[in-house]
């Protein structure tokens, strides 16, 4: 048993972790009965062989991932402000929320890429475009032929769900770790000034922690990139792939995981130095 | 002790000094409770107007506890209880819909000194502009003068802009009188505030509580039993969440003291 926790604690603990790794558990059984289904375990050709250089890949890819992780990201830190400035610490509802929110970072990233595979296989329909490649519209000078910019939108809708459901448990964890960090005393010391709860969170609470905050979005973010380039590297079927047959978008994903986690250790230790607790205490 | 006693001698006291003895904080029959541990049980006493009230006592004795209560920052310390009333020039601290306001009528200092994460002037600008001063000439006014009351600005002044947090800390816990200052308070908390502040800059901090102590009320908790000697007109002993003895600093610190804890306390021969 935790010594940290008292018993009825670590009971409530366990029956809000168990209802998570029920229906997490049950989702997982889901996505592997459609799997089986849908044959997607065996797919290994790709829907688009035509060579067409990484711009329309990566704008398309841009014009997914940008909007949808800054939205996902920003609704992640409200969350996480909201369950750590207002909500009490003993209400439910800010418990089931946190262990929910637990368990969703704790699963590894490659599991909601299963989950997207099949919700993309399934139901919005991926199939029927490989079936169908879309006409080449255009060839430009050095004879490549350029697929046009195009998408389908309820396959954009499942991908930016995947992408949604994995950013924001994270960025609620990293945001509240980050506001948890300004401690009481720090708070206290505005709070006797005669500031109220709002300056004090402006003035006081986001510049101690916002390192931290964006710290946690760079880190949430590249989860989800590294795991949509896992499964572009394991040859899932994609709309293209660069002219030495290496998906475009498995490195661009991975160069962009990599980018973000480099950034988001850069500003971990940037919070670190200016940390009021880090600075010398001595005369 | 007797309460009637502590009460008559103190009134005399500030009567000689010439100023009223008008009580500006009544706490009668104070009761917190940390989830089921007891902080202070049960404690009343008066704080006079333009007095310099020395609190003593080891630690655990709830003085921190009591200064929290008086500007309502024990509300954010989870599963406390008080129970008792403080006043505040007569009017209860815990019906008042304002507490910024209040707490603008207090200045604390605390013991581990916090800085904001602005630059010195803004830290010292800090609780003017919220409460309202925007003048830039009226601020730097304050600015400059809390400074220097903190024994600060000679150190500072070349470098306003920099980052209050960048001080060591015994300048940062100046910096915390400073503002504590800056809000021109009623009554002045100060909690253990040379904790980290050579004895010099002390005894400049202590001349200037000196000379404040005209213009307003001056709640002094010390670790440093000869501070209390020294500032103090009247002197609080607390032990254990009970209030021990208040009295005159003369009496507190005579051979007789109406209670020996006292005694043994303020003569380093205790526990």
């Amino acid at each position: 048993m935790n010594a940290l926790m008292t018993r009825p604690e670590l009971r409530k603990k366990i029956a809000l972790q168990g209802i998570a790794f029920i229906i997490v558990g049950a989702a997982l059984i889901f996505i592997w009965n459609d799997l089986k289904k849908s044959g997607a375990t065996h797919i290994q050709t790709s829907s688009a062989s035509r060579v067409s250089g990484i711009l329309p890949s990566l704008l398309s890819d841009l014009n997914l991932i940008l909007p949808i992780s800054l939205l996902a990201v920003l609704f992640g830190v409200a969350c996480a402000f909201y369950l750590e400035e207002w909500l009490s610490a003993t209400s439910w509802v800010r418990r089931f929320i946190e262990s929910q929110v637990t368990f969703l970072t704790e699963i590894p990233s490659l599991l909601y890429g299963l989950l997207a595979i099949s919700v993309l296989f399934s139901y919005a329909g991926v199939f029927k475009e490989i079936g169908t490649p879309s006409p080449v519209q255009d060839v430009n000078e050095s004879g490549l032929a350029v697929v046009p910019f195009q998408r389908n939108t309820t396959m954009f809708y499942a991908e930016a769900l995947i992408f949604i459901l994995m950013v924001i448990p994270v960025a609620i964890k990293t945001t509240q770790e980050a506001l948890r960090s300004v401690t009481t005393p720090i708070r206290e010391s505005a709070y006797v000034l005669g500031a109220n709860q709002w300056q004090v969170i402006a003035k006081q609470v986001v510049p101690l922690a916002f390192p931290s905050i964006l710290a946690g979005g760079c880190r949430a973010m590249s989860r989800a990139l590294a795991a949509a380039a896992l499964l572009i590297g394991i040859h899932i079927p994609d709309h293209t792939t660069g002219p030495r047959g290496i998906p475009d978008r498995f490195m661009l994903f991975l160069g962009g995981a990599l980018l973000l986690s480099t950034i988001s250790s850069f500003l971990k230790k940037s919070r670190l130095e200016t940390s009021p607790t880090a600075t010398a205490r001595h005369d | 002790m007797n309460p009637r006693k502590a009460l008559t001698i103190g009134m005399k006291t500030n009567s000689q000094n010439g100023s009223q003895n008008t009580a500006v904080i009544e706490v009668t029959d104070l009761k917190v409770h940390y989830g089921d541990k007891s902080a202070l049980n049960g404690v009343s006493f008066d704080v006079y107007q333009n007095e310099i009230l020395g609190i003593i006592g080891p630690a655990q004795s709830g003085k921190t506890t009591l200064l929290k209560v008086i500007n309502r920052t024990l509300e954010f310390t989870p599963d406390t209880t008080v129970a008792g009333s403080v006043k505040l020039d007569g009017e209860d601290i815990s019906t008042i819909g304002d507490v910024y306001g209040l707490r603008r009528r207090i200045g604390m200092v605390q013991p581990l000194p916090v800085g904001l994460p602005l630059s010195i002037y803004d830290n010292v600008a800090f609780a003017p502009r919220t409460a309202g001063i925007r003048s830039k000439s009226e601020l730097d006014e304050i600015v400059e003068r809390c400074l220097q009351q903190a024994a600060l600005w000679e150190e500072v002044k070349d470098r306003l802009s920099t980052l209050g947090t960048k001080l060591s800390g015994g300048q940062q816990q100046r910096l915390t009188i400073a503002r504590a200052l800056s809000h021109q308070p009623d009554i002045l908390c100060l909690d253990e505030f040379s904790i980290a502040v050579d004895p010099i800059t002390t005894m400049r901090i202590e001349d200037v509580l000196k000379t404040l102590q005209t213009e307003m009320t001056i709640l002094l908790v010390t670790n440093l039993v000869q501070q209390a000697k020294r500032l103090a007109n009247r002197t609080a002993f607390f032990l254990n969440g009970d209030l021990i003895e208040i009295d005159t600093t003369d009496i507190i610190f005579s051979d007789n003291p109406a209670e020996q804890a006292t005694y043994d306390y303020v003569n380093g021969t205790f526990g």
